[in-house]
């Protein structure tokens, strides 16, 4: 069954389009891992997802009704965590979460039990009867999880939870989420880190400048890079090196510069690497040399030329 | 009523409301009294300004759940807006009524000459409404949550000044007196005139009523802009 749906959906923010006719499924039992960089859209396809934006055209359907996707009937199937860290600072992480375990409508025994659950689900237990003021970054986020689980939501959209924590706290939250569809909750999952998306998504969309550049699974991403290879070169002095030169070479489709790496994506089997290695070491000594596997990482720079994390130096 | 309770228990969550949502108004009933003003003793004057400020401090809530990204969180809950907005100004106004009850109450055992208590009680529940109003329609035009505290202080000051709290109006010139009118505290010390003088009851109705009447006016205009 198809739990959501977006269907040409377009917003805009003055004459740029933060969601240029966006079309997006998402089945029941999925972890749908949205990818994109910064600014992509993926926060504000969430909030049209939700209702909490107005979009300027196209059609929302949640939970089969898209007449009225935003019933209150269909709010208490859907969980959201925020990008932002939305958590009361004043009360206690129980009374926090009996908050908003009370305005989905849950009471008394009911209510504490869900709250003793979440607490628990993200590890948080033994803080219940503290306030978050003193948490660290990874708490405050796994508590920033839990006030959207009390109401055990059929449809779970996380916008980017894991941003900025301690790796600890960051495997917690991906078990976390597995664990949650192992329950039956179908999750959209945003991020901008491969590895996470690797890691645990059934199926992967990848998000750039307001476009559904591609989707899949991991499997089916990695297998249209198939026929391409990444070389990466470690280099002395990478500012030196002319990338139009090294991108001319015949089989070579991208070169990026990231810190003293310079990455290539090549056509596999061109034969072309003594010829790219000579350009390279004209300009610049070599300190190492490495041919990966293609993994998401170059579905991502050969779908949309940017690298996902390190963007700084791409070209 | 989970948004009313949570927002009374907020309320009294930190040290600093703590200690104005208690100790202000006690403070404010063993104030002396002045020698020909203030027309009751002076605490009952400053308890004006103390109302202003508790409840800014308590709109203020509403707006970090703003700026934090709370009311986000409720959109997409079954709740409406107005159930949201209207259970903490619930949960205020019962604050500012009760800490109003405790610091008529507490002079009439004290043995402070408040002339008509009643009258007095119903001055400062109007003038809450209309700072209660007025603390809305601030906070939803600004962004940052300090800003428009410092700012907001500063014209409680001078709003206090300019109505005639902090100082006998007729030392003003003409004209600021004048001015003085469109301000809701100049009503409160009107009020206060009012009950000190026993002027006749429907003086009092007059002036709640204009209070009550500002308090719609800025209800109005902070609850109409959407706070997300
Ligand atoms: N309120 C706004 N007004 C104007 N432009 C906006 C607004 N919100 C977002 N944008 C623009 O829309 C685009 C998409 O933003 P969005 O926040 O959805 O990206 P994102 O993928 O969530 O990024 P991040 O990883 O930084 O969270 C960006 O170019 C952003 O500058
Ligand atoms: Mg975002």
């Amino acid at each position: 069954m198809t739990l959501a749906s977006m269907q040409s959906v377009l917003k805009r923010y003055g004459s740029c389009a933060a969601l240029d006719y966006i079309d997006l499924e998402i089945h029941e039992g999925e972890i749908v891992g949205l990818l994109g960089p910064n600014g992509a859209g993926k926060t504000t396809l969430i909030q049209a997802l939700t209702g909490i934006l107005p979009v300027d055209q196209g059609r929302i359907s949640l939970f089969g009704d898209s007449r009225n996707p935003f019933s209150d009937a269909n709010k208490q199937k859907l969980g959201l965590v925020t990008q932002e860290i939305a958590v009361f600072e004043e009360l206690t992480a129980k009374e926090g979460l009996e908050f908003f375990a009370g305005i989905y409508g849950l009471r008394r025994e009911e209510k504490k039990k869900r709250v003793a659950e979440a607490l628990e689900f993200v590890g948080l237990s033994a803080y219940a009867n503290k306030v978050p003021h003193k948490f660290s970054g990874g708490m405050k986020r796994r508590l920033n999880i839990a006030c959207a689980l009390t109401h055990r939501p059929r449809l779970l959209i996380m916008d980017e939870p894991t941003v900025g924590i301690d790796p600890q706290s960051r495997n917690h939250i991906l078990e976390s989420v597995q664990k949650l569809r192992e329950q039956g909750t179908t999750i959209l999952y945003t991020t901008h880190c491969m590895e996470e998306v690797q890691e645990i998504a059934s199926r992967v969309v990848i998000l750039d400048q307001g476009q559904v550049v591609k989707e899949g699974t991991v499997q089916q991403l990695i297998e249209t890079v198939r026929h391409e290879e990444t070389i990466i070169f470690d280099v002395a002095d990478p500012l030196g090196i002319p990338l139009r030169q090294v991108e001319s070479i015949a089989g070579v489709s991208q070169v990026s510069v990231s810190g003293s790496r310079i990455t290539v994506i090549s056509a596999a089997g061109a034969g072309n690497l003594d010829r790219i290695l000579s350009v390279v070491q004209q300009h610049s000594g070599v300190l190492g040399i490495q041919a990966d596997k293609p993994n998401l990482e170059d579905v991502f720079l050969t779908l949309t030329g940017k690298q996902l994390r390190d963007r700084e130096g791409s070209r | 009523m989970t948004i009313f309770y949570f927002t009374l228990k907020r309320s009294f969550a930190n040290l600093a409301n703590l200690i104005f949502l208690t100790a202000a108004p006690i403070a404010c009933i063993f104030l002396p009294a002045g020698e020909g003003w203030p027309p009751l003793a002076y605490g009952y004057a400053y308890f004006g300004i103390v109302i202003l400020f508790v409840a800014i401090r308590l709109a203020q809530i509403m707006m970090e759940d703003r700026v934090k990204g709370i009311l986000k969180r409720l959109s997409v809950a079954p709740v409406r807006y107005f159930s949201y907005l209207g259970q903490h100004l619930l949960a205020y106004a019962v604050i500012l009524i009760l800490q109003s009850a405790v610091v008529v109450l507490g002079g009439w055992i004290a043995g402070q000459e408040l002339h008509r208590p009643w009258a007095l009680f119903a001055l400062y529940v109007s003038f809450s409404f209309a700072a209660l109003a007025m603390a809305l329609a601030w906070i939803s035009v600004f962004r940052s949550k300090d800003a428009a505290f410092l700012f907001y202080m500063s014209l409680i000051v001078l709003a206090a000044l300019l109505g005639g709290i902090i100082l006998p109006l007729e030392i003003f010139p003409d004209l600021l007196r004048r001015i003085a009118v469109i301000l809701p505290t100049f009503w409160f010390a009107e009020g206060l005139k009012s009950i000190a003088s026993a002027q006749p009851f429907a003086d009092n109705v007059r002036i709640n009523a204009t209070l009550c009447l500002y308090a719609l006016v800025f209800l109005v205009l902070g609850s109409t802009r959407r706070m997300q």
